[in-house]
């Protein structure tokens, strides 16, 4: 029996479909019901539906065999996990934005307002910039709006929010999107289940 | 070996086994302090792990660490002897966990062999960590690499540190697809790429990674590294431990301080490798001269947590104690029972959710037999 843990939302329903095509199907997880954990003795596999951003932290943690996890929640937590596949869904960019009219001051160091601490930080130290890190948890595109920062590091998947809001993107730090992940011990251990499910999902991506 | 109680914790159980385990083949414990000067970890920090080190004034002003880690301390402390020191420990370090922002004792026990690191040696090495995982859980498994297979051809690719740090990662989670990408910013030919990939993705039993990874291997120092992979599966392959082993070339560790053989243990209970080690001899050579190092560490911490015991009785028999006066007698009572080897406990009146095979009531100098709890 392979755990599963899925991101609850839109992503999770793409790449719950993704699976069932390949023979991993739980119609259990249709039913109008707040269930967590589903189960398929059939199939092999039992699905934990979780918040997107404690994906990784089930798949380190041994609570789930494999996940799907977005490459923005791996760069900033980092964990201890084997990264098998891009499923090249959910694509998107961790961006910088300003507002349009912004000119960046050298003269201080930057504000820097986002819930991706570590790929802020990490970016910045990169390029030798002092910044200042102001944590958000959501709606970081009033920061800037407000003065309470100079730009934002965030995720842009189609741009709407930013234009709505009068921002632009200025540099782009890295693509995002979707990827396998697995948990160390369980890859030593249901090997063969493992790459039985990730050369299917490689076909798979391949047709598509 | 030895009796070892059943309701000892696992990770109890294991501070006992284990020595006995290292003293039966020849190993000598090595009792350390628990504070070193402070610098000599600043001196080697990047073998450290990422946590912090948790630093102190001491009486006469100088700064001191709790010891973060084991194997540094021994490298420079222990007395060698001329050809070959096998020693092991069963201590705690404590570092400061960034993630939980917060001082850890982590208990580790684990084996160092310092001086002339022959093949025996490794191979001794090797079968102890096997051992040593068995005694957690027999379904256990080491992936054992070479640290100069993969980590030398991206030495030989002329790129920036950050760049072969953002590699060396994509390396360890067996990311591919990040791998390709980062090779084609850094102007790595795709031939290259192709090679360390099909090496760093290789975690099969040993026969049939020795195949694959010939059929890639044509530098000198791979060449090298390959043949010392065969060298010890031909010393352990008559073993009953050879079957637990797989050459996962993803494992690897800081080249400054490893070189050789390199493994990591893990065992199916447990979500994260219990047992670390290798060969790292150019780290010996920073603080001894001229000697080989090779070793490794249990994990301890956690362990309870993943191999629960599950106790049915608190202990065998107890005894409610409703007599003042034959103090003696009682005390032979409960003697009498643990010479029968069961566990007794005396009290006043019944702990809530007391769990005992026996009860017994103690009254006017005799013993009688409740009815079953």
């Amino acid at each position: 029996m392979l755990n599963i843990a899925l991101p609850k939302g839109r992503l999770g329903d793409k790449v719950y479909d993704l699976l069932a095509g390949i023979g991993y199907d739980c119609s259990e997880i249709y039913d109008d019901n707040r269930k967590l954990i589903v189960t398929n003795e059939k199939s092999g596999v039992c699905y934990l539906l979780v918040k997107p951003s404690d994906v990784a932290i089930y798949i380190e943690h041994g609570a789930a065999d494999i996940g799907i996890v977005g490459k923005d929640i791996l760069e900033e937590s980092r964990p201890d996990i084997y990264e098998l596949l891009d499923l090249k869904l959910g694509k998107c960019n961790m961006c910088v934005a300003a507002p349009e009219s912004y000119i960046e001051d050298l003269d201080r160091p930057l504000r820097v307002a986002t819930k991706f601490t570590n790929i802020a930080k990490n970016y910045y130290i990169s390029l030798n910039r002092e910044i200042e890190i102001i944590k958000l948890n959501g709606s970081i595109e009033i920061a800037p709006l407000l003065g309470l920062s100079d730009v934002i590091v965030d995720i842009v998947e189609t741009g709407t929010t930013l234009r709505e809001n009068h921002l632009k993107v200025f540099e782009k730090i890295m693509p995002i999107s979707a990827r396998l992940v697995a948990n160390k011990s369980s890859y030593k251990f249901k090997n063969a289940e493992i790459l039985n499910l990730v050369t299917k999902l490689e076909k798979e991506l391949a047709d598509k | 070996m030895a009796q070892i109680p059943d309701f000892l914790a696992k990770e109890d159980e294991l501070g006992i086994r284990l020595p006995l385990l290292f003293e039966s083949r020849g190993y000598k414990k090595y009792r350390m302090s628990k504070f070193e000067e402070y610098s000599f970890y600043s001196d080697n920090r990047k073998f450290l792990t990422d946590d912090g080190v948790i630093a102190f004034n001491n009486a006469d002003g100088r700064l001191m660490a709790l010891k973060p880690d084991i194997t540094l301390s021994i490298v420079k402390n222990a007395k060698l002897s001329e050809k070959l020191t096998r020693l092991y420990y069963n201590e705690s370090v404590f570092r400061i966990s960034h993630a939980a922002k917060d001082f850890r004792e982590i208990k580790q026990c684990g084996v160092e062999v310092l001086g002339d690191i022959d093949s025996y040696i490794t191979s001794e090495v090797i079968i102890l960590a096997a051992n040593s995982l068995k005694m957690i859980d027999p379904n256990y498994s080491i992936s054992l690499s070479h640290n100069d297979i993969v980590l030398s051809l991206i030495d030989e690719c002329s790129i920036s540190l950050a760049d072969r740090k953002r590699l060396a990662g994509c390396i360890g989670s067996k990311n591919t697809h990040d791998f390709r990408k980062i090779c084609s910013e850094c102007g790595i030919a795709d031939e290259t790429a192709d090679k360390i990939t099909s090496l760093f993705t290789i975690d099969l039993p040993v026969d049939e990674a020795i195949e694959k990874i010939e059929a890639v291997v044509d530098t000198e120092k791979t060449v090298n590294a390959l043949n010392e992979i065969k060298a010890l599966r031909n010393a352990i392959c008559n073993c009953d431990i050879f079957d637990k082993i797989h050459i996962d070339l993803s494992v690897t560790q800081h080249i400054d301080y490893y070189n050789g053989i390199v493994f990591r243990g893990y065992v199916e209970k447990a979500p994260a490798a219990v047992l670390s080690g290798g060969r790292y001899d150019p780290l010996a050579r920073k603080i001894r001269e001229n000697i080989g190092a090779i070793g490794f560490a249990v994990y301890l911490d956690n362990l309870n947590l993943y191999y629960r015991k599950h106790r049915e009785f608190d202990t065998d028999i107890l005894i409610i104690n409703r007599d003042e006066s034959n103090t003696d007698k009682l005390i032979d009572a409960a003697n009498g029972f643990c010479n029968e080897g069961m566990s007794v406990c005396v009290e006043r009146e019944k702990p809530d959710s007391y769990r005992c095979r026996k009860t017994y009531i103690f009254e006017n100098g005799k013993l009688t037999e409740e009815e079953k709890c």
